[in-house]
């Protein structure tokens, strides 16, 4: 899912732990795995089976998915997906997780039950270097969002960032991860850009899973920059497991931030991201042009979401996207170039009747 | 005479308006696409020229519709939008105050929400095409009448049945089970329009604020039927714009004329011996990485116009630089 394999395979490697990296996701992984799901379950299901099939075939012996009460379907992704590929007759060990109960002492519990006897100082550096990792990636994404929307040339910020995430996963230490990563803000930056555009800023929000993986989206985000659009999103995985797995303790989240958003049109979890979703429109509206919303085919918390949204009284269109194998390329376009025609004439509209001198860039 | 010509390549039918500088409809065409869009584009084009008044000069084209880039690609369009654009701005232009546009083609339905002229909100169905006109094309050669018949017959009904429109599988057998059980022809009619309209706004109008004016546009505002279930679903009378069934090709011509005129450009139109050209479209499988991707080929007498259908745009810019290096 996204970059989420970099501190990963980067946290076991450092200590010695063999790693068998899953190849990127493919049409080829979305039908291993929808031909071995229950038909009607959602995309991730369909997906990270897949995934775990591709890594088996490539001699993974044990496999690793997290798990946990009170989430939604995903709670239970590893018991079935376990269940599914025993019944495929391979062999293999399948440790399941409670990230979201243990929080980093799980990991950390987890790395070392898996490295054997490795030192506990040990165990944190790794897991620590595999974390800058991913918030170096996290940064560079931001930045790509941010430049896709202006490139003159359209693609070169996607192939940098190709590019920047091998050269961080191949990073052996620190020094030459802040390396690579300054080497690659750097190009960012210098790709040449039309400075004077004001593009339309739309947020992406919804199911985690669909948000993050952009095979999952159709590239959702790719395809916005390429007709102008920058694109935000609060969603980052390196926020997530710093919010996740750290600060839950003190309370501080923001997910909390959206859930108080939220409360006076949804006042409870619905499982999965649903809340946050509302909390996203409430959150939001003042500052983005519009809001792309993200979820797989029938999964619940967020058809409550959806379904919720247009009572949320604030002033910013939402366009759904719901995701699955069976989603049509030329659909989505359509419905994306229609979408930004649409904040476009909303803009320019809103320019016009805004008192002269004032300026909302 | 300058004319700004707009080309709707749907699922089901090819529209192609021309409109002159004030925006009256000059002449028009409306065939069904067959599955053959390259063809009937080109056949569309050669009826054109023999429509169009002898002075007359296009100055500007457009297209939309599902086929848009292909239509663009062959016949040299100006600009290619999208159907809800287009159909926004057609509507704009016959009904100023316009606040919700709904329409229904072949194989989509779209809601437009408009406020002081512009559009603010738009909804497509997404994963189920029941209640499209390909499905009241269906079920009408099921029963034996004519398209033509359905609306004609469903007025005639006074006590219509409910029919589920969740779906069309299952719309179908409950109107086989309503048919064995001696219901007429015309309340099963009408019960199917009002389960459509039932499944239009539950789906796509859910959520959406329906105020007046209601501009009703498309293939199946043909449907008397239809449009009195809508009436009395939303309580309003429905406009229905004189050239209802051109909308997308109005506005894509439209839209060509703002941007022709906004631009002071001369048009990229290849002329309407388009017709002439041998057009060759082939597809192949793509084996540079996993995804394995369908790419599409578009060729004009031999030469490669366009290719596309790709996760990544690879095949789009060699195709483009092969158009560039090419001689003209």
């Amino acid at each position: 899912m996204g970059q989420v394999h970099v501190p990963l395979t980067t946290a076991f490697r450092a200590l010695g732990i063999p790693v068998v990296p899953p190849p990127p996701t493919s049409k080829r992984t979305l039908s291993l795995g929808a031909k071995h799901s229950p038909e009607s379950i959602c995309l991730p299901f369909k997906l990270t089976l897949g995934n775990l099939i591709e890594c088996l075939e490539q001699g993974a012996d044990t496999l690793i998915m997290p798990t946990g009460a009170n989430l939604c379907r995903f709670g239970y992704y590893a018991r079935v997906q376990e269940q599914i590929l025993t019944d495929l007759g391979f062999k293999f060990q399948m440790v399941r997780t409670d990230l979201f109960g243990s929080k980093i002492l799980g990991v950390a519990r987890l790395i070392k039950q898996l490295a054997g006897d490795a030192p506990l100082l040990q165990v944190i550096a790794a897991i620590r270097f595999g974390l800058a990792k991913l918030a170096l990636l996290d940064e560079l994404e931001r930045e790509v969002q941010r430049v896709r929307a202006r490139e003159l040339e359209k693609g070169a910020a996607t192939a940098a960032f190709k590019e920047a995430i091998s050269a961080v996963e191949a990073a052996p230490d620190p020094v030459s991860l802040k390396e690579a990563f300054r080497t690659y803000s750097e190009r960012l930056r210098a790709i040449p850009g039309d400075a004077a555009s004001a593009p339309l800023l739309v947020g992406i929000m919804g199911e985690f899973y669909v948000v993050l993986e952009p095979f999952s989206n159709m590239e959702v985000e790719i395809e916005l920059g390429k007709l102008g659009v920058e694109v935000r999103r609060s969603l980052f995985v390196s926020h997530w497991t710093k919010f996740s797995l750290f600060l839950n303790a003190f309370g501080i989240t923001e997910k909390e931030r959206l859930h108080r958003a939220a409360r006076p049109y949804l006042s409870r979890d619905v499982g999965g991201d649903g809340w946050e979703s509302v909390g996203e429109k409430v959150l939001h509206a003042a500052h983005y042009d519009g809001l792309v919303h993200l979820a797989p085919f029938t999964c619940m918390p967020e058809i409550i979401a959806q379904n919720i949204m247009p009572a949320v009284n604030t002033d910013i269109p939402v366009l759904t996207i719901v995701c699955d194998e069976q989603m049509g390329r030329a659909g989505l376009a359509t419905r994306l170039e229609a979408f930004v025609d649409l904040l476009r004439r909303r803009r320019s509209r809103g320019r016009a009747l805004a008192p002269s001198g004032a300026s909302h860039s | 005479m300058d004319i700004y010509l707009g080309i709707d390549v749907g699922s089901v039918t090819t529209k192609l308006a021309a409109l002159d500088r004030e925006a009256n409809l000059v002449a028009s065409l409306y065939i069904r696409t067959q599955g053959k869009p390259v063809l009937m584009v080109q056949a569309g084009l050669k009826d054109m020229a023999q429509r169009l008044p002898p002075d007359s000069r296009i100055a500007g084209v457009g297209t939309t519709g599902s086929a848009r880039y292909l239509a663009g690609v062959i016949t040299g369009a100006d600009v290619v939008k999208n159907e809800i654009t287009a159909h926004a701005v057609a509507a704009l232009h016959y009904v100023p105050q316009v606040q919700t546009v709904m329409e229904i083609g072949g194989q989509d339905s779209k809601i437009i929400i408009l406020r002081e002229g512009v559009a603010v909100d738009f909804a497509m169905n997404t994963v189920c095409a029941a209640g499209t006109g390909s499905f009241l094309d269906q079920q009408a050669s099921r029963l034996g009448i004519k398209i033509e018949d359905f609306g004609p017959t469903a007025l005639k009904s006074h006590t219509p049945v409910r029919i589920a429109g969740r779906c069309t599988v299952f719309a179908e057998s409950d109107m086989v089970h309503k048919q064995q059980m001696g219901h007429g022809l015309e309340d099963i009619l009408y019960g199917l329009c009002e389960a459509m309209v039932r499944n239009y706004i539950n789906n796509i109008g859910m959520g959406k604020e329906i105020l007046p004016p209601v501009v009703f546009q498309g293939g199946v505002a043909f449907n008397q039927g239809i449009v009195r279930a809508f009436e009395k679903e939303l309580g309003t009378k429905l406009i229905i714009p004189p050239h209802h069934e051109l909308m997308g090709a109005i506005g894509a011509a439209l839209l060509a004329q703002e941007e022709m005129e906004d631009a002071h450009k001369a048009t990229k139109f290849k002329g309407l011996g388009v017709s002439e050209s041998l057009y060759e479209t082939t597809s192949f499988d793509c084996k540079a990485c996993a995804n394995i991707c369908e790419i599409a080929t578009i060729k004009a007498d031999g030469q490669v116009l366009a290719r596309w259908g790709g996760r990544c745009d690879m095949w789009e810019r060699a195709a483009e630089k092969k158009r560039e290096g090419a001689p003209t």
